[in-house]
């Protein structure tokens, strides 16, 4: 395999992992919740987007909207149980209550969708763009436009609308946007159901490229928070630099060292931030989101 | 006073009756299985316990600390046949204790959630580790650890079966509990509460947070490493799935349920949690969805946990005479 494919590994990975961890962005920045079930949530995605195909027989197309809607679902009913913990900013208990969450979910998916790997084809997957000796599938071409999409779409919600100012406003301050009217619970039922169903609609997208496992969220977890981390917390342009960033790492170092120990050579990059810019990431300067 | 002389009472009573309970169940082995996995996954929880209700910080790398104590324990006992269970407990403790140096150090300015997405790191890459390094075993995992052998010149300490080996599970919980009491009344106990509850008078009363953090964070790792150690034997063999997500969830729901600071709390909830899983298991991925349940619906809920539910009934109880020992002040007044 050339370099240049490895570069085009690398940024289709990427543009994965910047739409997997959007949802967490933006949580983070809004509401400074942390979601221990959001590596769960996305496989939950993954095996909503397999069953609709091939065991309901939905098109593809709207198998992902209907994980969306599952994972928004989920993600309203995880803020309506840990609204009081969320308005007390008691982050102990949110932490675990998320984790409580993620184990339900890998629970109830094994249950409902068995504990086997699985695999999802859809009609994007199975055709290839080949240019010369280079070659990427449609659904990887497919995952690049729609991160793409969904980030400027947010940033330019955020930015431009009345709801964004509002967001912003809640993230900045929520005692103060509480006294000038604004709805804060919300906002941040908002929050959490834009939450699941982006990262339903992450794993209905990535589940193509890799078996669909109850596991499989476990891993992918950590990507996230590298993303988050690196792009600076809340920020929304930020997370997307960090993804492709991290993709092409990832695709290189898999191709150049080994592909076992990605998630280790991603957390020893997260490590490397961490230690180098520590200031800016306590809980209390994560002020807001843009 | 009162309640000084009580708990000398209760507490050896309790204790003298936990030791006889799986004989009185019966003496089966399933009952004497579950009895150790008990004691042991208590002491697991303890060292978190001590990390999350004391110094308030969520440590999710204690899986870690576990399988540092299990892999310790069997790639001693495996690979370079040490036979003394005393050797391979040192190693254990040694090892948890540069992992927890490292993760220490590493966090040491880190706080709240940014200290818990990078323990909780430390434990996915934990396992990625496990599964894949050939020194730690892989996926197979490493086979054939002799028993628990912690004779000494002149007496004979061995445990082939769960039901000789229940009086050291025992005896290692009874000592974790000690141990964990004593924390709670040692000046670095104080200094970590004080750290949890008010960070800006533990400063100012010249208490250094990050170094308080840092030693009960080291004190805690061996216990749940002890804990390991004892696993490796349990079991006769280790892999990847001590690192479990199920250890994490099983170490929080005890620290959680029975009610935070609570000395007797992790080994009640642990049990708890066992016996539903032993006894009245509704299958492997039913359980998983209730032990969840049960962690969200105590924090959500119930924060206090169980022992906060029976407060209000004392509290009946109490005000219920509270207006005559109030008259009878007044009288004697």
């Amino acid at each position: 395999m050339t370099f240049l494919q490895q570069i085009i590994n690398g940024i289709v990975l990427g543009h994965a992992y910047a739409l997997v961890a959007i949802g967490w962005t933006l949580l983070l920045g809004v509401a400074r919740l942390v979601n221990f079930g959001h590596g769960q949530m996305y496989m939950l995605g993954a095996f909503v987007s397999w069953w609709a195909v091939t065991k309901a027989g939905v098109p593809y197309g709207l198998a992902l909207p209907m994980a969306m809607v599952i994972g928004g679902l989920f993600g309203l009913v995880m803020q309506r149980i840990m609204l009081k913990a969320t308005f007390e900013q008691n982050l102990v208990s949110i932490m675990i209550m998320t984790l409580g969450f993620g184990y339900v979910l890998n629970g109830g998916a094994a249950m409902v969708f068995g504990s086997t790997g699985q695999i999802l084809e859809t009609a994007l997957s199975t055709r290839e763009i080949t240019l010369g000796e280079l070659w990427l599938t449609w659904q990887d071409a497919a995952i690049v436009v729609a991160a793409i999409a969904v980030f400027v779409s947010l940033k330019w919600i955020l930015d431009a609308s009345r709801v964004g100012r509002l967001v912003r406003m809640v993230a900045e301050d929520p005692k103060l946007a509480m006294l000038a009217g604004i709805n804060v619970r919300w906002v941040y039922y908002g929050v959490f159901a834009f939450e699941g169903a982006a990262v339903a609609f992450a794993g209905g997208m990535v589940a193509p490229r890799t078996p669909i496992l109850t596991s499989m969220g476990f891993d992918e977890v950590i990507m996230t928070f590298v993303v988050v981390v690196l792009g600076g917390i809340g920020s929304v342009k930020g997370s997307y630099v960090a993804g492709v960033a991290l993709g092409l790492f990832t695709a290189l170092f898999g191709a150049l060292v080994s592909p076992a120990y990605t998630t280790a050579a991603a957390f020893l990059v997260l490590i490397a931030v961490l230690v180098l810019r520590p200031g800016g990431m306590s809980a209390g300067s994560a002020a807001g989101v843009h | 006073m009162k309640s000084k002389s009580l708990q000398l009472f209760v507490l050896p009573v309790l204790a003298i009756a936990a030791f006889v309970a799986p004989m009185l169940l019966g003496g089966g082995g399933v009952v004497y299985s579950a009895a150790v996995l008990i004691a042991i996954f208590a002491v697991m929880a303890y060292g978190l316990d001590i990390v999350v209700s004391d110094l308030g910080e969520v440590s999710l790398a204690h899986t870690v600390f576990f399988a540092a104590g299990s892999y310790a324990t069997a790639l001693l006992s495996t690979r370079a046949g040490v036979s003394s269970a005393w050797l391979t407990l040192a190693a254990s403790i040694a090892v948890a204790l540069a992992c927890a140096g490292l993760i220490g150090l590493v966090t040491l300015r880190l706080r709240e959630f940014v200290f818990s997405l990078v323990t909780y790191a430390v434990a996915v890459v934990a396992m990625t580790l496990a599964a894949n390094w050939a020194f730690l075993g892989g996926s197979d995992g490493l086979r054939g650890i002799p028993m628990l052998d912690l004779s000494l010149p002149g007496l004979t300490l061995t445990a082939r079966n769960d039901r000789e080996l229940w009086p050291f599970a025992f005896a290692t919980l009874v000592i974790v509990i000690y141990l964990v009491a004593r924390f709670r009344r040692s000046a670095l106990g104080a200094a970590a509460i004080m750290t949890h509850l008010n960070p800006r008078l533990a400063t100012m009363s010249g208490i250094d947070p990050a170094r308080v953090r840092l030693q009960v964070f080291l004190f805690s790792a061996p216990i749940s490493a002890v804990a390991g150690w004892l696993y490796a034997y349990q079991r006769a063999y280790v892999s990847a799935d001590v690192l479990e997500n199920y250890f994490l969830i099983l170490m929080l729901t005890a620290v959680v349920l029975v009610g935070r600071r609570q000395l007797l709390g992790p080994v009640a909830a642990t049990a708890l949690v066992l016996v539903q899983e032993k006894f009245f298991s509704f299958g492997g991925n039913v359980d998983k969805i209730v032990l969840g349940a049960v962690l969200i619906a105590i924090l959500a809920f119930f924060p206090e946990g169980l022992a906060g539910l029976a407060r209000p009934l004392a509290r009946l109880r109490h005000s219920r005479r509270e207006p005559i020992q109030a008259l009878t002040h007044t009288l004697e007044n």
